[in-house]
């Protein structure tokens, strides 16, 4: 079901990454995200796959929850996994066929790639959305990019519309899914027929959802109106960021592992 | 304009001959603008606990955005407590000391962690630590909810959703609290929950109280009604003085059961009712037992509703050892049913929220597949499984599901055209398409001229019937229908429930999903109850709602039956052999039992 979708949802526990503080791990976050797609030697990887694996046990993620965060993307790496294997054609030939050419070379590269958009999707999850709550995830953006503000960016409106995004979207997941039942049992088909067809019939569920994300839209911001929201000005926080000496630590510590991981390759 | 002059009292809420319009005012257009509030007047008190009632459209939420300042007036006045609301100054002194609490409970909360929604409200005023801390958990304890303060708000059921609302509310401070139809969304239980905490924080704080409610009997615990008809007040007053009147249909509400039942007795003993008759149940079943002790009542005719024996008539679709688990839960949402729907029937599915109501319906036309056990749905041509996936679409075609708040699944341009949606996913040849469509829309009393406009310039009742008609387009036998009133007036649901009865009339089975006791009494021939995935118990409403019965099975009684045994007691302290054989759910009908009860005691002449 659409609504056990845990791509950016929230896990809520009590653990060491839950408690660092968020601009911590958005820039551990960068750091990764460049780590992951630099390194290329099996080693590095195994190192990495290490050093993530103490993450997940730093942020008390349950396997179960860690797969279901990956579950949906299986489908993408393995396709990128299969396209890349076709499609390198350098290094010793495994295996040809017509024009199908498989080689170790390929299947190494392939291989990479895929545990890439693997290691994206946990390394997201762990540092970001499974032990950030979108509120705490845009006060870090809004303090990280304050600066912006300087230059008239509106980084704290940005920062509301991000967090308020991630809100609805179990909302929007249901409501989705709610609408696919009513077409459903007026005849519509989501699962057989051409692609062509597929697409036409998710017309039926992007038009009601439309209608109702507006009517949300106009509903949330009387809502934020009536509890006297106006923007960042004079605003205060029930749990205000505070950069402590542990969080810094975390932040060395983790980030000169990754540059381990680099050097290592 | 000079001479509107307020009476600027700092004790009350002072509205002054408000107009306001969400059409941007055009004037190149020969068209008048529609006015939401059209020179409205009203007064409430500090500290006063006030309804504001009226129909679907009759500007009710509109007068409380503009109390709230967040719609500001075309012309005339607001004053909270002695504070012009059109002085900018004070724009946000005003609106910081009144809080709102809305219908839907999504549509409102903020953020994904219960505490940091309460605290979206003292934020946004700059409430420093450590005092923002303690409103928040104060609001949280206040509410019931501290316990759940870490919590992701997307886990919270729809009561505990409205209940953060309140907390939020409350974490503010506020004056005025203003409930928009915050109730409507509940089923009874979380309902009561949820005026017992709001009611217990009035007394506490002083709040001033305002709600806007379709809930006649949730009026009533009100000290003053204001019915809101076409943008102007129509009528004020206490709860008492307000449903004296016989104008109230025509606002699109009616009276609470109770009075209705009074009212009829009233008229079948030719006496008068007094207001201070309906100040309390006490005064009310006093004033009814002196009626009833008048001599030369006449005996009310017993009108019998020609009842043919359901037990024989065939069954039409089985439900048999059906349970399901949802993916990555250990709860089972549905836990072993079996149930047998007879033709021409209908049957309540009651049971509270999350109780496994819409998991069991989803079922029925297998949108759910049944993974353990089945449903079989017995047609002319022989039997359908929803276990059988060839079957789907002929089952969807005997089985119409529609699910609550239809109108939202509306995507076509035109009314017509979404009707022929289902029917041409079904196959069903375009020469025949036209006529099916209009006899749905006739069915569901849809005019020439809504068949032909867009659903999305239709009013709220009138979507849904379009809704329902693109359901009825594909002729099903059994119609399945998940708490088709909620949301409307009580004129559209007694409109709603009268399209229900013609359908059933017309041979159609009904199966009416549903979380009001009183309605699932009134209309439906046998009520199943759900409870926790499992069936508690089948059986007719007449059966259900014997007193020892319903406590056994822990259900609310129907209010007019709860009333109805008020007046009852005090009659058996006159009459010590009366009995009461018939039970009835309809208060006229109940009212006309129980006339008809004194007179075989002896209180009038029996023919």
């Amino acid at each position: 079901m659409l609504s056990k979708v845990s791509l950016g949802r929230y896990y809520p526990a009590d653990s060491f990454l839950h408690n660092t503080d968020p601009r911590v791990k958005t820039i551990l976050y960068a750091v990764y995200l460049v780590a992951i797609f630099i390194i290329k030697s099996p080693v590095a990887i195994g190192v990495l796959a290490g050093i993530i694996l103490l993450m997940l046990i730093l942020a008390k993620i349950t396997p179960g929850i860690l797969w279901s965060t990956v579950k949906p993307m299986l489908p993408l790496a393995l396709f990128i996994f299969v396209i890349n294997v076709f499609t390198i054609k350098d290094g010793n030939v495994l295996f040809s066929w017509k024009f199908i050419t498989v080689t170790a070379y390929g299947i190494g590269r392939a291989a990479i790639m895929a545990v890439r958009l693997v290691f994206l999707i946990v390394a997201t999850s762990i540092l970001l959305t499974l032990t950030t709550t979108p509120l705490k995830m845009s006060d870090a953006l809004e303090k990280l990019f304050a600066p912006l503000s300087l230059i008239r960016v509106p980084v704290h409106e940005m920062a509301m519309m991000m967090s308020i995004a991630l809100r609805f979207i179990p909302t929007l997941a249901v409501e989705t899914d709610k609408i696919m039942k009513a077409q459903q049992s007026r005849g519509a088909d989501y699962d057989s027929g051409s692609f062509i067809n597929k697409i036409k019939g998710y017309i039926t569920v992007l038009i009601p959802l439309f209608v109702s994300s507006f009517r949300r839209a106009d509903e949330l911001a009387v809502a934020m109106d009536a509890r006297c929201y106006r923007g960042g000005k004079g605003r205060t926080k029930l749990n205000p960021l505070k950069l402590t000496v542990k969080d810094v630590l975390t932040g060395i510590v983790f980030t000169l592992l990754a540059v381990l991981v680099v050097f290592i390759d | 304009m000079g001479n509107n002059i307020v009476t600027e009292n700092p004790n009350s809420i002072e509205v002054k001959d408000v107009v306001f319009s969400y059409d941007i005012s055009d004037e190149e257009s020969d068209k008048a603008p529609r006015y939401a509030l059209d020179g409205i007047s009203v007064s409430i008190e500090k500290g006063s606990y006030t309804a504001i009632l009226g129909s679907n459209g009759s500007g009710k939420s509109t007068l409380a955005k503009i109390i709230d300042i967040l719609e500001v007036p075309d012309s005339g006045k607001v004053v909270i407590f002695g504070k012009d609301a059109g002085d900018d100054n004070l724009f946000w002194d005003i609106r910081s000391n009144c809080c709102c609490v809305f219908q839907n409970p999504d549509n409102q909360i903020v953020g994904t962690i219960v505490e940091e929604d309460v605290a979206f409200g003292p934020e946004n005023l700059g409430v420093p630590n450590p005092e923002l801390r303690e409103r928040v958990d104060q609001a949280l304890k206040d509410v019931g909810l501290y316990e759940l303060r870490h919590r992701d708000t997307s886990a919270l059921s729809g009561g505990q959703k409205q209940k953060l609302a309140i907390a939020g509310a409350l974490a503010m401070q506020p004056d005025i609290l203003i409930l928009d139809e915050a109730t409507a969304m509940l089923d009874p239980s979380s309902r009561d929950d949820f005026l017992e905490i709001v009611e217990k924080m009035r007394a506490q704080k002083g709040l001033t109280l305002i709600t806007i409610t379709h809930d006649m009997t949730e009026a009533l615990r009100c000290d003053k009604l204001v019915i809101v008809n076409k943008g102007k007040v129509a009528m004020e007053g206490a709860p008492e003085e307000i449903f004296m009147s016989d104008d109230l249909w025509q606002y699109g509400l009616k009276r609470p059961v109770k009075f209705n039942f009074a009212f009829e007795i009233a008229k079948l003993t030719d006496s008068k009712l007094t207001k201070e008759d309906l100040v309390s149940d006490e005064t009310l079943t006093a004033a009814l037992t002196k009626m009833l002790k008048k001599p030369g009542i006449k005996y009310p005719e017993y009108i019998n509703h020609s009842e043919d024996k359901k037990e024989e008539r065939e069954i039409i679709l089985s439900v048999k050892d059906l349970s399901y688990t949802y993916d990555g839960s250990d709860v089972k949402a549905l836990d072993n049913i079996n149930l047998d729907i007879r033709k021409g029937e209908v049957l309540g599915i009651v049971g509270e929220s999350g109780c496994g109501k819409t998991t069991l319906i989803s079922h029925m036309n297998a949108i759910f597949r049944p993974v353990q056990g089945d449903v079989i749905v017995h047609t002319k041509d022989g039997d359908l499984s929803c276990k059988n996936k060839k079957d789907t679409m002929k089952i969807r075609q005997n089985v119409g599901l529609v699910f609550q708040y239809p109108e939202y699944q509306l995507f076509e341009e035109t009314v017509y055209k979404d009707i022929c949606y289902g029917l041409k996913k079904m196959g069903i040849p375009k020469t025949e398409l036209s006529k099916m469509a209009y006899d749905a829309a006739m069915k569901v009393g849809l005019s020439t001229d809504e068949i032909n406009s867009s659903p999305f310039e239709l009013s709220g009742g009138q979507k849904r019937r379009a809704a329902m008609a693109g359901v009825l387009a594909m002729n099903p036998g059994i119609l399945v229908l998940d708490e088709p009133a909620s949301g409307l007036d009580p004129r559209g649901r007694q409109e709603m429930f009268a399209i229900i009865k013609s359908l059933r009339d017309s041979g159609t089975t009904i199966i009416l999903v549903s979380h009001n006791m009183d309605e699932a009494a009134v209309n439906c021939d046998r009520i199943c109850l759900i409870d926790g995935g499992k069936i508690t118990a089948v059986g007719t409403p007449y059966e259900l709602f014997q007193k020892e019965r319903a406590d056994e099975l822990g259900i609310q009684i129907p209010r007019i039956t709860r009333f109805s045994s008020l007046l009852k007691n005090e009659l058996k302290n006159t009459w010590p052999d009366i009995s009461f054989p018939e039970i009835e759910f309809n208060p006229e009908k109940e009212a006309q039992a129980v006339v008809r009860a004194v007179c075989r005691a002896g209180g009038a002449d029996v023919k």
